[in-house]
């Protein structure tokens, strides 16, 4: 599904990633750790098409297609999502606007009538449930006046409306006490098909006692130092990054 | 309501006569036809009895023709009477392609604990240029809010005065100007505080396409006396482009030693955050600048109090933003 291939990249004249391969199959879940500064963000900005990096060599296929070339839009109609560390507020613009408008051009994306409000607002109310999220967040500002837990909520719920093919989340358990993490967790658990793959940058173990991983890369200096099974995260949360960076 | 100094519109239209094809619910049109009454062709003057508390929304609309001169002055005013409550509409049009320039003095009074909210709508050609002068005086416990919406003109220019002449005088002052090309808009508010306990806020908010220029200059003026004042301004400005050019200046003179009073000004750009926020969930970037920008609109709007007109405000700024000419659903705009 995903193939990144000696993917460098840089913002200004820093190279930030130094030749990242990395492959997603249909159906799994990936983990990946890394001290702070080691390129985990910058990844998920690659990967969904932020123009603040350069990318200076490399690849990146997504279903066979290169898809450096796409802007952040057609990669999320492609079947892209990027769960934000730090959701954007957006006052003015309400969820249920924002989100109206983003299904709309998803469907439109594959030959299919924009959906009209009463149909929008059944399918939004099915999945804000996935997220235990009061329906009352739908006429608000976009994450204007959320809270920590509820902006991350948002973001699943957005996933869950978008159905992506793969989703990338970004630092999702950051700021989350722990029954947030439990709810942000069970909803990503259960938008798992078969056909969805998952990426999960983090720097904890704590959320992959939630989210199980089949694959853990470690992320270091831009490059990925190790991959293993998921022993290797539990392996992180006792040493720490040291053994691995140094050995 | 005086009927002497009020004109309704008549219910049957005679052919050559202007009117609205979709008025709005709960409102009474009256039409001012190159500076004069439809129908008397005499000045406007309005008067809401003491103690009138109507619902209904009075809408003043005027409009300019080609039989009109191309110059024109007009004296119009609006004077509520003590403990009334008024809603008015005024919108501003042309409807003719040649160059007109309108000056506009309208004078606005309200007497003591009297309440009124009007929402003004400017929307004319290219080739238009108007100029307002509004003096506004609120007494005793009287409040006022005034939207005023600048959508369409190629020179405007809205001088507002605004004086609170007595204790617990309100004024809430809004404005939104969208304007491209080469149009020009100019705010310039003079809030004046002469007596204690009085509330003023002013809210102004530009976006700026093309090479086209806006100014707001805004004083807030507290007299000695008038301690305990509250007084408030913001100006922030959308700049689309590099040509686009914006001046913003806050005045405070303040003479009175115990207020709260706050200004703020900003000139910026559409947030990238955002811009990648929306894109990345599927949103073309041109539809996801057009949503950015009417949520930087929308706070002004937001103070419209009439829900339906507060919709149809929301679509024509839409429709503005998206660089169609604005016009009411289902409006020919030729008004007749």
């Amino acid at each position: 599904m995903l193939n990144i291939k000696d993917l460098h990249a840089s913002i200004g004249e820093k190279e930030i990633l130094k030749g990242i391969n990395l492959q997603v199959k249909p159906g799994e879940i990936h983990a990946i750790m890394g001290p702070n500064g080691s390129g985990k963000s910058t990844l998920s900005s690659v990967l969904a098409g932020r123009d603040t990096y350069t990318v200076t060599s490399g690849e990146i296929e997504f279903e066979g297609k290169n898809i450096l070339e796409l802007s952040p839009e057609e990669r999320s109609i492609a079947g892209i999502f990027l769960g934000f560390q730090y959701p954007i507020e957006i006052p003015g613009v309400t969820n249920v606007n924002f989100m109206r408008t983003a299904v709309n051009e998803h469907r439109k994306a594959k030959g299919l009538e924009p959906l009209n409000a009463a149909a929008f607002l059944k399918i939004m109310r099915e999945k804000m449930e996935v997220v235990e999220m009061n329906p009352s967040f739908s006429s608000r500002g976009v994450n204007v006046g959320f809270s920590g837990g509820e902006k991350k909520r948002n973001e699943i719920f957005q996933m869950a409306m978008l159905e992506p093919k793969l989703a990338i989340l970004d630092e999702t358990d950051s700021g989350l006490d722990v029954d947030a993490l439990r709810i942000v967790a069970t909803g990503v658990n259960k938008l798992k098909r078969p056909d969805n793959a998952t990426i999960v940058i983090t720097h904890y173990q704590r959320l992959l006692d939630y989210i199980v991983p089949d694959i853990v890369h470690i992320l270091y200096n831009g490059q990925i130092i190790k991959t293993a099974g998921k022993e290797l995260a539990l392996e992180v949360e006792k040493r720490g990054y040291d053994w691995l960076i140094n050995g | 309501m005086t009927e002497n100094n009020y004109i309704y519109a008549p219910s049957e239209h005679p052919a050559d006569k202007f009117r609205c094809k979709v008025p709005m619910k709960g409102t009474r049109q009256l039409f001012v036809i190159d500076g004069g009454v439809q129908g008397t062709a005499a000045p406007l003057s309005i008067k809401f009895d003491e103690g009138n508390c109507s619902d209904e929304i009075l809408q003043v609309i005027g409009v300019r023709t080609s039989s009109g001169p191309k110059e024109l002055s007009s004296e119009s005013s609006f004077s509520f009477g003590q403990n009334s409550q008024g809603r008015l509409i005024l919108c501003s049009h042309t409807f003719a392609e040649d160059p007109f320039i309108t000056k506009e003095k309208i004078k606005i009074s309200l007497a003591p604990n009297s309440s009124v909210d009007i929402v003004l709508m400017q929307n004319e050609h290219n080739d238009a240029e108007h100029i307002s002068e509004f003096e506004i005086d609120i007494q005793r416990d009287a409040s006022l809010r005034m939207v005023f919406l600048t959508l369409h003109g190629g020179k405007i220019s809205n001088n507002i005065k605004v004086n609170l002449n007595g204790e617990n005088a309100s004024c809430d002052l809004n404005g939104l100007y969208i304007v491209d090309g080469k149009q020009q808009v100019r705010n310039l508010v003079s809030m004046n505080h002469k007596d204690p306990h009085c509330y003023s806020s002013q809210l102004f908010k530009g976006i700026l396409d093309d090479a086209s220029v806006a100014s707001f200059s805004g004083l807030i003026h507290v007299w000695p006396d008038a301690q305990k004042t509250q007084a408030y301004q913001e100006n922030h400005n959308l700049l689309l482009t590099k040509e686009a050019k914006v001046y913003s200046e806050p005045q405070l003179e303040i003479y009175a030693d115990d207020v709260k009073c706050s200004h703020g000004a900003t000139n910026g750009r559409l947030d990238e955050n955002e811009l990648f926020y929306l894109r990345s969930r599927g949103i073309p970037k041109k539809e996801a600048q057009l949503l950015q920008q009417q949520a930087f609109a929308y706070a002004v709007l937001d103070k419209i109090s009439s829900e339906e007109l507060k919709e149809r405000m929301v679509s024509l700024t839409e429709q503005r933003l998206r660089g169609e000419f604005s016009k009411c659903k289902n409006c020919c705009k030729n008004c007749c």
